[in-house]
């Protein structure tokens, strides 16, 4: 289960005349193991923030969130890359692409660095690569040169590759067609099913009623 | 609970009146990379030649624990001190030129390494030299070569293969790709980043460059005028930074 609770944020821009901006006070949410929940609300309003706060990239300033029975507001540095390694998965907007690693390698790496051996790392992400689609000639060149959507989903494949309790998922269908749409709405599926706790934002309706999400509306829930 | 590979209290040390650094306090758990950033002359060398003993700090404890064995690092014998240094610790010059000595072949320096934490067969001194030639992408025909006759690239993969051929504990570099060009320096990242991960090694990095920090570290730290003034996650201190410095760092900078 992940608990949000009287959580507060606001970001000050000290070299911008130390303009603050204000996005959340007290938001409280739950999320239920197998759960989907969807975070909806125009853009700005603090969606992609809320992930970050839980996996800890963002600070949060006031209030708790927990997981694990941990509350990531407390937890030290060591603490939350423990915490991220053997718990969170999270699929940020866009890859981070760093140069000269290949589709596979970077795949890989997750499971490489919680100690899994390399034989069973990499049929795992062979198996993976083959379900998102993506072509084999790619397997072993960097993502750099791929297309928005090759990005996206070794992205997705990244996040996926380890069974972790929780998802984080930052618009994983944004830039892909139809058809691997589904595909990602599928390996979605296949996690909650397992008892995943998922959290993501999903931009068009129809991955949400296809993934039958609980949806909290940041408009309701931020308003005071 | 896991004890810190290192943990340093209220480290000082001043050049005359020149503040070096001043009361720096942090820890490092084994497998973690930390990553030093700062303006020129902030203190960055200051603090991890203290660390890695090449300076005699003014005030402050270090401690090091490495296979739940404590050494005491400023209060222990000097002949204690050089065995543990050599032993245990690694120091990565921006200057590969400080790391070798020039007038012994690649083998030969790498062996020498080797010989002086207590290697003697001359076979397995080779071999083992030829494997991390390998390794670190220098072929190992060039293994007699002198170091005068690699570029610069090649030098600092040698350099780090000298110093990681031994596997020491904790590894500190000062700017491992500052001397490089650009389209260099990626190769010498990209090996750092494989060992790291292949060795699950424990990593000090100074860095100007905030994209090698977002690369390589986990953790990181903002010294200003010789203090730690923001640490935390890299991601954490990068994307959401609660100091007015650190914003000016990462927004003078695009997409870290
Ligand atoms: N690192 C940051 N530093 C300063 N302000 C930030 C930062 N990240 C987000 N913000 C601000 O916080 C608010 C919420 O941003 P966030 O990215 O969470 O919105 P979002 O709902 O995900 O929007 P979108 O749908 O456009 O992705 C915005 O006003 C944004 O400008
Ligand atoms: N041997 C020395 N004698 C006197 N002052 C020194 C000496 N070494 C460093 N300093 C001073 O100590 C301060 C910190 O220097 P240090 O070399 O640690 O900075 P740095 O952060 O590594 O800078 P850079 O990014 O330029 O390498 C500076 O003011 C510097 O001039
Ligand atoms: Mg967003
Ligand atoms: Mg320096």
């Amino acid at each position: 289960m992940i608990e949000v609770k009287k959580v507060n944020k606001s970001f000050t821009l000290f070299n911008q005349n130390n303009a603050k901006i204000t996005v959340f006070k007290n938001l409280n949410f739950k999320v239920n193991p197998g759960e989907i929940v969807a975070l909806k609300g125009p853009s700005g309003i603090g969606k992609s923030s809320i992930l970050k706060m839980i996996y800890g990239s963002y600070i949060i300033d006031k209030g708790a969130i927990i997981i694990n029975n941990k509350n990531i507001a407390t937890l030290s540095a060591q603490e939350i890359l423990k915490l991220r390694k053997t718990s969170i998965g999270y699929v940020s907007q866009f890859l981070k692409v760093i140069p000269r690693i290949s589709a596979l390698d970077v795949i890989m790496e997750p499971l490489l660095n919680s100690g899994d051996n390399k034989n069973n790392a990499y049929k795992k992400s062979i198996k993976l690569l083959k379900d998102l689609n993506i072509e084999k000639n790619l397997w072993h060149l960097s993502p750099l040169t791929f297309s928005g959507g090759e990005q996206q989903r070794i992205n997705i494949a990244r996040g996926f590759i380890k069974d972790l309790p929780y998802l984080l998922l930052d618009e994983p269908t944004a830039s892909l067609d139809s058809r691997n749409r589904d595909i990602i709405i599928n390996l979605i599926k296949a996690k909650s099913n397992r008892g995943v706790s998922i959290i993501g934002i999903f931009h068009d309706e129809y991955s949400r009623k296809k993934l039958n999400v609980r949806e909290i509306d940041l408009n309701i829930e931020t308003k005071h | 609970m896991i004890i810190p590979i290192l943990k340093v209290t209220n480290l000082s040390k001043s050049y005359d009146n020149i503040v070096g650094c001043k009361n720096i306090s942090m820890s490092l758990y084994p497998g973690e990379v930390l990553g030093i950033v700062g303006e020129s002359g902030s203190g960055k060398t200051t603090l991890i030649n203290c660390l890695s003993g090449n300076l005699e700090p003014d005030r402050g404890k270090i401690i090091f624990n490495i296979n739940n064995k404590e050494t005491d690092f400023l209060n222990i014998s000097e002949s204690e001190k050089r065995k543990f240094i050599r032993t245990d610790l690694a120091f990565v010059h921006q200057n590969p030129r400080d790391g070798l000595r020039l007038n012994v072949s690649a083998g030969g320096n790498i062996g020498e390494k080797l010989m002086s934490v207590g290697y003697r067969h001359y076979g397995n001194i080779r071999s083992l030299a030829t494997k991390w030639m390998n390794k670190v992408e220098i072929d190992k025909s060039r293994i007699d070569d002198l170091p005068i006759t690699f570029s610069g690239g090649m030098l600092q993969r040698l350099q780090i293969a000298k110093n990681l051929i031994t596997s020491p504990n904790v590894i500190f570099m000062d700017e491992p790709t500052g001397g490089l060009d650009v389209s260099v320096q990626a190769r010498v990242l990209d090996l750092i980043r494989s060992l790291v991960n292949e060795l699950n090694l424990t990593v000090i990095i100074v860095s100007h460059d905030l994209a090698v920090i977002r690369l390589l570290a986990d953790k990181m730290i903002v010294m200003k005028n010789g203090t730690v003034i923001e640490s935390g996650l890299s991601d954490q201190v990068l994307e959401d930074p609660q100091q007015e410095y650190t914003q000016l760092l990462v927004s003078s900078v695009l997409n870290v």
